[in-house]
């Protein structure tokens, strides 16, 4: 696409991953690549097992790729050389999560929860009045001191949604965020993140789903560890 | 910071933290108590040694130290010495007013011949009276005494035999007119005051028929007397003060367990037993105690019949169930004691020499603060000062013992005196910091237990506060501030519990003693309630509620069936003070260590949280996510 620039946003260069599983090594990730520019919707699409979920671990600096094997790179820098202390803020600040299960706090209250990476980036100072125009945006300002066990499942992922987007990321990284949910809720949430894309978030999504990969700028077919083929498909993005 | 939210957080809306507060609370508040109670224990055992002697004691028993008055006024020009008094003691027996059977109930005494002035300046002997006014219960005795007293002494022998019958029908109807009068001979004034009482509320014709009319009219005062209840006249049964007489006559300070008449209650005030009736210092005793003469060999026993004044109680149950005080010159003549005149041999008329009085102890006071070794070597040189000086005033005169030579002479700290009970209770209040020391690790094993658990609890948590950039030491400084909150908060708690029972130990044994029945009851009733409510549960198909509410029925039921058999059992007494020597549980706070314990708590609840922490750090963020 001619409106993306030649860097790539992010950037997973041949990576490999290797889980120990007791005495067996399991290969997970077999030199998979894939880039995401900026503005950019890519999908990640896999059957189970395929390793779209460790793909979008280390591109988000959650795991780290086996040693010597390939490398993440963010804005054309290398995330696994920064150190711990940078990789702490590079979750926190360039990228959000938002997980199959939701994975809120269930301690806190829906405010909380939003304000969270606010909490964790910079200590005492956090941008309440983003957490609460996010909360608002996704019809949650009647459930601000509800705790998460209280709301739906469709509340529960706009939460987790909005926690993500809150310290103003530049990337989404999304594991299969409908697939807990029923088709109408899923279709909710999905349209609440091209919202968000129109309004200019790039978008890492793993799913299993085709339907749901039909969404994206991109699709990118992962099978057992590595990128078989990239489809481009900017023409249906919208027809959706 | 998060960590603040999250320990709050954590702290309100889980079980599993009150355990480990309560945990944390219960080690605090256990250490406490028994600590606090051992040192309240010493701290009563050294004050007791010197409220009861001073700070050093010279003592010279059975023959004692002459030209006593001398020593003291030596004693009272070293700076270091407040006070010092001069005693006499003696073993004696006491002849309690009381029947044992038909005869007077004897009692064993160590006699004190004190002087209360000068023996207050030394001891806190005022302190320790008992009676600075007529018990309630006691007055209405007192005043019966006085009513009904004047009119049992007129009554002939015909009156009494009437009156006894009257008063006990059943025993007396088959009994001769002598056998009857046998019988009242036995009875005491306030006994006889009694029956006389009796008959006159319950068979006034009786009366009638065998009084003379002006006895009759003193009766008929004495009841509306009675009944207007005038306390007020009984109080010149008091003496002023610590005066040791009464109308002149000396009388005796006997301590509270002398009397068994004497007994405490569960808010641990002395009663007097039949309604007050065995008030002492309505009655008189008869001391009776065995000169020694200057030989050594014993002499004719020596008996007083005196007044009780006053009952003291010292604290010290081995001091209060054996000591009475009596006025020193009176324990100095029974003793033969005091100033005599040495007469020729062969001419009784002619004086030949005084024979100056003595005391067997002189009790030294010393400076608040000062070193108790130091003040008995400057009164042990005093002492040397004054042998040396009586040599020289008084060389044809019986010579004071000499330290060193005359081996009864001792010069004791009243540390040196109570040597032999002090030092095990130092030894085992340190068994006991000891023992409980381990308590610390079983609160870090609580702790780390708890925490374990908790961490396991929130790995998902973990894994989410990663994945949005929380950095290791972060997740670490959730469970240390955890650790440090449960810490803190269970240290308070068992501040207060332990301070709440400490301070109420002595209530909490009284009902030890006699349990309280409605309490029983109470428990009794909670427990049906629960073993119903478990039964109904029961149909949910669920078990914890069934294994809650029967686990509640047990300890509940066994509260229960413990206060019942303690009250059949007649209840338990752990702190016995024929055992422990002092009537009360000490009940104070041993602050220092108080404090030490909670920052120990603190500590060890942060050490135990510590490893539960870095796990949790160390926690794979990715697998953490994973977990459900």
């Amino acid at each position: 696409m001619s409106e993306f620039t030649n860097t790539p946003l992010l950037e997973a260069d041949s990576l490999h991953k290797t889980y120990q599983m007791g005495a067996v090594n399991v290969p997970v990730l077999r030199g998979s690549s894939m880039q995401l520019h900026q503005g950019e919707w890519v999908t990640v699409l896999g059957s189970s097992g395929s390793g779209k979920s460790t793909l979008l671990h280390l591109l988000g600096g959650l795991d780290t790729p086996d040693p010597g094997c390939g490398e993440v790179r963010y804005m054309g820098k290398s995330i696994s050389s920064h150190g711990r202390r940078s990789r702490n803020r590079y979750r926190n600040r360039e990228v959000g999560f938002v997980f199959q299960f939701y994975h809120l706090l269930p301690e806190l209250t829906v405010i909380e929860n939003a304000l969270l990476p606010g909490l964790v980036g910079s200590g005492i100072r956090t941008d309440r009045q983003r957490a609460l125009e996010l909360l608002e945006a996704f019809g949650l300002n009647h459930r601000l001191n509800h705790r998460p066990r209280e709301l739906s499942g469709g509340e529960r992922q706009r939460v987790a949604i909005a926690r993500a987007l809150v310290n103003r990321p530049k990337v989404l990284l999304a594991d299969e965020p409908t697939g807990n949910l029923d088709e109408q809720t899923g279709q909710e949430i999905l349209d609440l993140l091209r919202k968000e894309h129109q309004a200019g978030l790039s978008i890492v999504m793993v799913t299993h789903d085709q339907k749901i990969a039909a969404l994206a700028d991109r699709v990118v077919v992962l099978n057992r560890g590595q990128v078989e083929e990239t489809v481009s498909q900017a023409s249906s993005a919208f027809s959706y | 910071m998060y960590q603040f939210l999250l320990t709050s957080r954590y702290l309100t809306s889980r079980i599993i933290p009150v355990l480990a507060v309560a945990a944390v609370a219960l080690c605090v508040a256990l250490v406490i108590i028994v600590v606090s109670v051992m040192t309240g224990f010493l701290d009563m055992v050294r004050d007791s040694g010197r409220t009861l002697m001073g700070d050093v004691v010279i003592s010279y028993p059975v023959t004692g130290i002459p030209y006593y008055e001398d020593l003291m006024l030596e004693l009272d020009e070293l700076p270091e010495v407040v006070a010092s008094a001069p005693l006499v003691e003696t073993i004696g027996v006491l002849r309690m007013p009381y029947p044992r059977g038909a005869t007077k109930e004897p009692k064993m005494v160590q006699i004190w011949g004190i002087d209360p002035a000068r023996f207050d300046k030394v001891t806190a002997y005022e302190d320790t009276l008992m009676w600075p006014e007529v018990p309630d219960a006691a007055s209405y005795h007192v005043l019966r005494d006085e009513q009904y007293g004047p009119v049992v002494e007129t009554l002939d022998d015909a009156q009494r035999i009437a009156i006894l019958r009257a008063s006990l029908s059943n025993t007396t109807e088959v009994s001769t007119d002598s056998q009857v009068l046998d019988l009242g001979s036995a009875l005491t004034g306030p006994e006889w005051n009694e029956h006389l009482r009796y008959v006159l509320l319950t068979n006034t014709g009786v009366l009638r028929d065998i009084l003379e009319p002006d006895q009759i009219d003193a009766l008929q005062r004495a009841i509306s007397v009675e009944q207007q209840r005038d306390t007020a006249e009984n109080t010149d049964l008091l003496p002023t003060s610590m005066a040791m007489e009464r109308n002149g006559t000396p009388g005796i300070v006997s301590g509270i367990h002398v009397s068994d008449a004497n007994y405490r209650d569960r808010q641990g005030q002395y009663q007097i037993r039949a309604d007050g009736f065995w008030w002492l210092p309505r009655f008189e005793g008869a001391l009776t105690t065995v000169p020694v003469d200057a030989s050594g060999g014993t002499l004719e026993p020596e008996t007083m019949i005196m007044p009780f004044i006053n009952e003291f109680s010292s604290g010290v149950y081995s001091v209060d169930e054996i000591r009475v005080m009596i006025p020193i010159h009176v324990a100095q003549q029974m003793m033969h004691l005091d100033e005599a005149e040495i007469v020729d041999e062969f001419d009784p008329l002619k004086v030949v020499a005084t024979e100056p009085a003595r005391a067997t102890m002189v009790i030294v006071r010393g400076q608040d603060g000062i070193d108790v070794n130091q003040l008995r070597d400057k009164v042990s040189q005093a002492y040397q000062r004054f042998t040396s000086r009586m040599a020289e005033a008084h060389p044809d005169s019986p010579q004071p013992p000499i330290e060193g030579v005359n081996l009864g002479l001792n010069i004791l700290t009243w540390e040196e005196q109570n040597a032999a009970f002090i030092g095990p209770v130092e030894k085992e209040r340190a068994l006991m910091r000891t023992l409980f020391s381990i308590v610390y690790i079983v609160c870090a094993a609580l702790v780390l237990a708890i925490f374990w658990a908790i961490v396991y609890e929130k790995t998902r948590d973990i894994g989410i506060l990663r994945s949005i950039g929380a950095s290791r030491p972060g997740i670490v400084w959730i469970f240390l501030l955890y650790g440090l909150v449960v810490g803190v908060i269970g240290a308070f708690i068992g501040l207060l519990l332990g301070w709440l029972v400490t301070r109420n130990v002595n209530s909490i044994h009284d009902m030890l003693a006699e349990p309280p029945l409605w309490l029983g009851w109470s428990f009794a009733a909670v427990t049906l309630l629960i073993l119903l409510w478990t039964i109904i549960r029961s149909f949910s198909g669920r078990i914890l509620p069934v294994v809650l509410g029967v686990m509640g029925t047990c300890i509940l039921g066994a509260m229960t069936g413990l206060i019942f058999f303690l009250d059949a059992q007649g209840g338990v007494v752990i702190w016995d003070p024929a055992v422990y020597y002092f009537t009360e549980v000490p009940n104070n706070i041993d602050w220092p260590n108080a404090i030490t314990t909670m920052i120990g708590a603190v500590i060890f609840s942060l050490v135990g949280a510590a490893i539960p922490a870095a796990r949790a750090a160390d926690i794979d963020p990715v697998k953490a996510l994973r977990y459900e």
